[in-house]
Formats: C-alpha cells, structure tokens, sequence
C-alpha cells in the first residue's frame, strides 16, 4: 500500500484518487502462478466496490475468442463474484457501434479494446473516456507506458505483424519486406485489406513510410491474393492455396505453429511493424469499479502468462515472451501516432488505386 | 386442338362492391384487424426505414441536411459498379435458382419419382446452412489451388490449371444460387401441392403428353410462385455478405453488401452514406415488383375450389431414376459436399494437416457444446428469436395478404407494398434502423430480445406476405362466398375457412421465415449484446479469429439444432392433413 503511494506522487494529479481507490494489496501478486488465487485478506476497496456491482460489459476486437476468453475465465476466477459480458466483435464494427451507442444515448459497454488507437483519441476528444492508471503500469514496457499523457487509455496487447509461410512450399521464405515485393513470390502472396484490418492498414501506413508508394506497385506486380482480416493470411497458407503472407499475423501464426499446424513466421530484417491493442474505460460505464478492476487485470501477471501462453507478447517486463523473445531482440517499427489518421485514409486510397 | 390453362380473367370494377363480401363495410372485426396490421406495419417497417431515410439525408461527419450523399453514390464510378454487379449477381442467382427449383419442385410435388422424402429433406438443409458457411466450404472444395476437387484434377489429368475457380462471379453465382433454391422450391412446391389434378386430367384426356401437360398447365398456374420465387432468389442474392466477401472481394469484384461494409467500418464510419446507398436497390426491386405484377394481371390462378380431388401421381415411367439424379445435383453440392468437408475439418485438430487418423479429435465440439457457456445461451437465442419471428411474421403476413388480396378498402395495396419494403434493404442497414429506431425512449428496446425479434421479423415479413398471397390467389372467392351466404360473419369465414386452407401452406411459410433466421447474420450485428447473442454471429467471430474448427463445429451443431425443428414441423404438417383433416380440406401430406 505504501510503495503504491510513494509511486503514487509521480503520476498525474488527476489519477491520484483513482489509485489510491484501486491498488490491491496484491503488490505481493507478482511472480505469482497461473491458477487462481484467493485474493488477499486485506484486498481492495476496489474489489468489494467491483462485486456490488456484480458485472462488467466488455467489447473486444483485439484478441481473438478463445484468448479473450481464457483472459475473462482467468479475471472470473480471480475475482469471484464478478460475471463478465463479452462482445467479441472486429474492432471496426464495435468503434461503430460504440458511436451509434453514444448518438442514441445508450451506456452500455463498460471497457473497450481495439487495435486501433485512432478510436480511442476520437472517443477522448467527445470526453467518454475515464481517465484510470492500472496497477502494476510501471511493470509494461517503457515504450508503450504512456501512449496517454491524460491516462485515458493504454496498451492492451502489442499486435505484432510480420511475413509468414508455409515450411513445405516456401522453404526458403523472404526475409525482408523488400524480399518479398521483389522476390519471385508472383501469385504466391496473400495479403488483407488495409480498409478493414487496422492492423494491415497499420503496416500498410509503415510501408509507405519506408518505401513510398513504389512497394503498393511492387507488391500489385505479384498478384497477391487480397482477404480481409491479418488472419486470413494464416487461412491460405493452411489451405493450400498461397504458401507466403504479407502483413501477417506474428501471434496468431505462431499459435497455430505450436497446435502443429504447417505454418511459420518469417521476422523481417526491414523490421515487424508493431501495432498497439488499446484498452479503455468509458467514462459512461455503468459499472465503474468492476470496469477498473478489469483494467489493473489486464496489466497483471496472470493476463501476461496467458498472453505469453497464446504467443502474445507480454504487457510486462517481468513475465517473459513466449520461445525467448523478447522487446528489445525482436526488430520492430511502430508509427507515430501525429498525423495517423490522415496517412490511414491515404494509405487506404492508394492501396484501392494500386491494388485494387 | 390446343388446351391452354383455365384462366379467368376477371376485371372488377373499381368502387362497386361484391354483393356479399363487402356487403357490411364498417364491420368492426374488419376495422380492428386492419387497424393492428398498419400499427405493426408503422412500427415494423416504416419507422426504421423513415430513420434510414432520415440519416441518408445527413452528413455523417457535420450531422447536417444534405443530398450530398446521393450526389458521391451517382458521379462515382467506384460506387456505382457495385450496384451492377449486384444486379448482374441478383438476376444471375435468380434464374438458376429457378431454372433447378421449378422442375425439381414439380417432380418432388407432382410425379412418382422415387425417394422424393430424401430431396425434400437434403433442400432443407440446405436452406439451413448460412451461406457464408456454404462459401467457406466451398473454397475448401474448390479455390483454384488448394480447392480438393482441383488437386484431384490435377492428379488426373497432370494439367497445371484448375477446372474450378470458386474466387470469380461464376462461382458466386453458383454458391448464391445453391443456396437459394430451396426458396424456389419451397414455395413452388407448396404451390403444386395444392393443385387440383382435374386440370391436368383434362389435359390427358384430351391426349397431351406429361410434359407438355407440366408447361402449359401446371406451370402457368404456378406461375405466381413461379414470380414469387424469382423475386425472392433475387433479393437473396443482392443482400448476400458472405459469398460476396470471401469469393468476390479476393478477385477485386464489389457488391452492394461488401461497399456497405466498408462504409460502416471506415473510420470515421460512414453510416449516413451507406444508408444512401441502399436507395438504388429499392428502385430495382421497386421496378421487379412491378413487373410481376403485369405479368400476373387480374389473372385468377384459383386451384382450390372446394370440391374434393385425388391427389393422383404422374406417372414419368423410365425417367424416374434419370429425375432422380438430377434432383439430387442441388442437394449434393448444396450439403453433401459441403458438410463433408465442415465435419472433416471439425474433427480435426489442427486443419491444416488434413484428414489424417493422428489428426482427429472430438474436442471442438467439446468445446463448443460444454466449455463454452456462449454456445449454449446463442442456441437458445437463436431458437427462440427465429421461433417468435417466425410466427409474427405469418401471422402478420396471412391478415395483410387477405386485406390485399380481398381488396377490404380502398388503397390496401399500399399495405402490401408496405409489407414488401424491407425486402430489399441489406441487413446490415436495416440493423442500423432498427438501432436508430428504437434506442430511444419510449421505445428502448436495445440490448433485449424484443429489438432483435423486430427486427427479424421486419426482414422477413416480405417473404411470408408474398408466401401467404400467394396462398390465397390460389384460393377461390367462391368458398367465401358460401360461408358469407350462409350467415357466417367476416372473421368467422376467415379463421374456419380460408385460415385452415391456407394452413399447411403457412406451415411451409413458418419455415422459409425460421430458417433464414436462424442463419441471419447481417441483421444481428449491431443488435446483440452478450446475452442477446445467436448462433451466426457467433460462428462469424470465430471464422474472424481463423478458428475454423470451431466454425465448423459450430455450424455442425446449428445444422443439427435447426434440423429437429425443421423435422418438429413437418411431424405437426403432417397431422394437419391427417385424413380427417383431409376430409375438410383437399391438402396432401407436405
């Protein structure tokens, strides 16, 4: 309690009452183990104030079900008392129906996720966001700490995208973007669709930083195959039908590699394109505390594990990546958020142009 | 000597009343019965469509009144392709459809083919599968590499092509329509099933042969479920996702529903110019209804005429067994292949190693059915959405057909027109209508069954208005008449005589509405909420997340779900036209 105090004076003002109404006892949470654990005697005024309330709504686009889930069933059973409703929807539909929500004067959804930090600087401007700093913040990897200054919202998942493919047909996959646009991969490419992926428009947006429109051009010139979602990279390649994805997947690919799937990730030298999964709660959330205690969740140990688990990388620095990996030996390249809007529309545009 | 179909033609004339039907205009049943008929029309149809029409007429980004929308859809290219495509997409569905549904329909209705239970049952379930879930395992079966039938070509022939590319608009085309057939053969059967054999034995009599018989008398008196039919096949095919989403878009190819989507998940979402964009499809389809509705005329196409008939088989002698075949060319492609293919990837561990014996497991439906609470409660949802939906909608249906079809007052084609609105609306617009509509207090019905029930049944009420009027063009005025001559008042005649002949024609109506929405997806996606969730969207997260598995298991459990109610139905059709039943009516067991 003292030492979340102490930390306590170094965050904004704002927050102050926010974190002191939510640090757990449970500083002695870490290193903990995956199963569940009763929480601590002397355990939060959060928590009691969260299970009168008895519930939480959470709309998720950024993981897919069964992760989403087994981060919920791990929160349930932490937390007793707590039933948790969620709406697994792509973050695209759920950023449209949180408008429509917002228009018609509907508070339904409690905390939100999407891989597209733009949603969340639009619902911040409109003042819907709950400004809420989660325990154990100062245990997430620097870089993404404070993607907030104001604390509205926060990283929930770093979504890598990388090149994947399939080990029989591509045994010498590319090792570079540039590899792969230029390389003798004609007809053997699927890609998504940057108008309906963020995390492909996120790449897409990357892309044209490094190499200008000439890679859209190049990558036209293979005649990828052109899907939807990161994921339907993954589909071709264990279907057979293309054997090379761009913009793909990193954990999703390498989930589907450890179920023994025929499928591995290429990391490119010209770095993996690091797009955020952000998280937030609305300042309307009909439940409040429970809201929080599933935000400080997300930051704990037992949601690392399970990410780390689902090939995810971890939301702290003192639970380990999957298979050795780690932030600082992975190459990666995250675009800056100023000005990310206009150059997603324009990345969108000339994508349609070139590509069709 | 020529025999042509017995067709009346009959040209009421305008303001003069039959004699015994309109002979008490203000009855007050009447006036009930419509006045409940345009309340459920105002609030089913016409407020989501006029907050639709409303939004079109905004900015999405200023809020403020403006045509701009219209103006962007009419001077680009780019947005004005799609509704070509869906057009060419639409027509093209609708008339295969029909081309396989119509002979299949009479052959199953009319004649003595063998194992005529099996067609009927296989077409229905293939009316069960979403169509989505259809496209997906078509691509398995066919995508133009990996597809299993082009690796057996391959292996064949050693030809380094495929012989099917499901990624084109011909493989659309054929998905869509495989789909849609059962539609086709759903109301042209009811339709046959009720036809009195004295016409075609006249036809015989009179030496014409089986099938010149089956074109120039059945068929034309089929010929407004024939139009029904075509009418329905194209709406389904213009307001289909799914198929268009994962065939169309890899080869660069957009329809109306894949644009629509790209509006709503633009960010900023667009939600105002998607509901411009649904306009140019009510024009097409406003033109189609009034092409059947020249075609069809004051044409009578009675064939219930109160005297009792044989229900006399035609006999097609050696062309049993070729029929047969060719019956079963739907259903093979429209559920054998497919479901074989989602149970062999259902089974599997991780699909992308094949069918192999180390490879199998029944762990996803484990997980679908007991691990997984969402599975359980979507079942329920989906069941009872589909099953009080249904039911409003023929109920609803029935009364609006008869106030149109008996002409009650002046103008009620407009309700029948009404009714008919929505048909062509995408559901992914009419779900936002229906959000718009009804979030707001007094009506706040988001997050509850209600919103989801509505909105179900406001899609669908066309089909069963066009099902049931279809019904009652085939019912003649004459037993009305009687029941009227002999004293019986208005809703009497309706509830003991043409309710109950219209009734194992409305069971098979039940069933064209519980089934579609059952498999709806569009309509559902902005109205759940976590314990408002059904079957499809769900099935549509996980297809979203990759996990094909369990998108397999799950359509698995819905097919099987969907089909006890389906054969729930038919044990009820068929006591209703238990022989004592029959003695009242002349229906055949469906």
């Amino acid at each position: 309690m003292l030492w979340s105090e102490a930390k306590d004076t170094d965050m904004v003002k704002i927050t102050r009452r926010s974190v002191l109404q939510g640090t757990a006892a449970a500083s002695l949470s870490t290193g903990a183990g995956m199963f569940s654990r009763p929480v601590a005697a002397q355990e939060d005024e959060l928590y009691q104030a969260a299970k009168k309330e008895g519930r939480l709504t959470r709309y998720d686009g950024i993981f897919e079900q069964k992760t989403i889930e087994a981060i919920i069933e791990a929160f349930k059973a932490k937390y007793s008392g707590i039933d948790v409703q969620l709406l697994r929807q792509p973050s695209q539909t759920l950023y449209t129906r949180l408008r429509l929500e917002i228009q018609n004067g509907v508070a339904e959804c409690d905390t939100l996720g999407t891989t597209n930090i733009l949603h969340f600087v639009e619902l911040k401007k409109i003042n819907e966001l709950a400004a809420y700093v989660p325990k154990d913040l100062d245990k997430a990897p620097a870089a993404f700490r404070d993607i907030d200054p104001d604390h509205t919202f926060h990283t929930a998942a770093l979504s890598v995208t990388c090149i994947n493919y399939s080990p029989q047909k591509a045994p010498k996959p590319p090792t570079s973007w540039t590899e792969l646009v230029e390389g003798t991969w004609a007809g053997k490419i699927s890609v998504g669709s940057p108008a309906v992926s963020g995390d492909v428009a996120s790449w897409v947006v990357a892309m044209r930083h490094k190499y200008g429109d000439k890679f859209l051009k190049d990558l036209a010139a293979q005649k990828p195959k052109i899907g939807g979602s990161s994921v339907d990279t993954v589909t071709d390649i264990l279907a057979g039908e293309r054997s090379v994805g761009a913009g793909a997947p990193f954990s999703y690919s390498l989930a589907q590699k450890a179920a023994g799937q025929p499928i591995d990730v290429s990391m490119p030298t010209d770095d993996a394109i690091l797009n955020l999964g952000v998280t937030a709660v609305l300042a309307k959330a009909p439940h409040p505390n429970a809201s929080r205690l599933f935000a400080n969740f997300l930051q704990s140990v037992e949601c690392s594990q399970i990410l780390a688990k689902a090939f995810w990388p971890t939301l702290r620095s003192d639970v380990p990546w999957a298979e050795g990996r780690t932030l600082e030996t992975v190459k990666w390249y995250r675009n800056p958020v100023d000005g990310l809007a206009a150059e997603v529309a324009e990345g969108v545009a000339k994508w349609k142009e070139i590509l069709g | 000597m020529s025999v042509g179909p017995v067709i009346a033609r009959r040209a009421p004339v305008a303001g003069i009343a039959d004699p015994l039907l309109d002979s008490v205009r203000l009855n007050p049943v009447r006036a009930i019965a419509v006045a409940i008929v345009i309340v459920s029309l105002l609030l089913l149809v016409l407020r989501p469509l006029g907050y639709i029409a409303y939004n079109s007429l905004h900015d999405d980004l200023s809020g403020s009144w403006t045509l701009a929308n219209y103006g962007r859809i009419l001077s680009s290219t780019t947005l004005l392709r799609p509704i070509l495509n869906s057009l060419v997409l639409g027509l093209a569905i609708a008339a295969t459809s029909v081309f396989f549904g119509v002979p299949m329909a009479w052959l199953v209705a009319r004649t003595n083919m063998p194992a005529r239970e099996w067609v009927k049952a296989l077409t229905l379930t293939a009316f069960v599968t979403p169509t989505f879930i259809g496209a997906l395992a078509w691509i398995m079966i066919a995508a133009p590499n990996s597809g299993w039938v082009n690796l057996i070509w391959r292996n064949l022939t050693g030809a380094s092509w495929p012989v099917l590319d499901i990624y084109s608009m011909g493989g659309a085309i054929f998905v869509g329509a495989i789909y849609a057939v059962p539609f086709a053969f759903t109301i042209v059967a009811a339709a046959l099933d009720e036809m009195a054999v004295e016409l075609e034995d006249a036809a015989t009599t009179l030496s014409s042969g089986t099938l010149r018989t089956m074109l120039r008398i059945t068929l034309p008196l089929a010929a407004p479920a024939i139009y029904a039919s075509f009418i329905l096949s194209f709406i389904q095919g213009v307001t289909l996702f799914g198929v268009p989403a994962f065939l169309l878009t890899p080869v660069r190819i957009s329809v109306v529903t894949t644009k629509l989507a790209e509006f709503y998940q633009a960010f900023p979402p667009e939600v105002f110019l998607a509901a411009a964009y649904c306009v140019p499809l009510l024009g097409l389809t406003a033109i189609l209804f009034y092409v059947r509705k020249r075609l069809l005329g004051r044409k009578q196409f009675v064939v219930i005429s109160g005297k009792a008939r044989g229900s006399r088989r035609i006999d097609i002698g050696r062309w049993r067994w070729p029929a047969l075949a060719i019956s079963l060319f739907v259903p093979l492609v429209a559920v054998i292949l497919p479901y074989a293919t989602l149970i062999a990837i259902s089974l599997s561990k991780a699909w992308g190693l094949g069918l192999r014996p180390d490879n199998l497991t029944l762990d996803w439906y484990a997980y679908a059915l007991f691990r997984n609470s969402q599975t359980r409660t979507a079942i329920v949802n989906s069941l009872v959405y589909a099953g009080g939906s249904a039911t409003l909608c023929i109920l609803l249906g029935a009364i609006t057909a008869y106030i149109v079809e008996r002409r009650l007052f002046r103008g009620a084609a407009w309700l029948g027109g009404l009714a008919s609105a929505p048909i062509v609306i995408p559901g992914i617009v009419l779900s936002v209508g229906f959000f718009a509509a009804y979030t707001q207090p007094p009506l706040r019905l988001y997050g509850t069954a209600a919103i989801l029930i509505a909105a179900f049944t406001a899609t669908f009420l066309p089909i069963a208005y066009a099902h049931a009027g279809t019904l009652l063009k085939g019912i003649s005025r004459d037993l009305e008449r009687a029941a009227r001559a002999v004293g019986a008042g208005e809703a009497r005649t309706f509830v003991s005589i043409t309710f109950p002949l219209m009734r194992v024609g409305l069971l098979s109506g039940w069933l064209l509405v519980f089934i579609p929405v059952t498999r709806e997806l569009s309509v559902a996606i902005f109205l759940v909420t976590p314990s408002t969730n059904v079957m499809a969207t769900l099935i549509y997260n996980f297809q979203d997340g990759g996990n094909y598995e369990a998108v397999c298991a799950l359509s698995v459990v819905l097919l099987i779900v969907t089909f006890m109610v389906v054969l729930g139905t038919r044990y009820v059709s068929t006591r209703l036209s238990s022989p004592r039943a029959q003695s009242l009516l002349q229906g055949s067991a469906t």
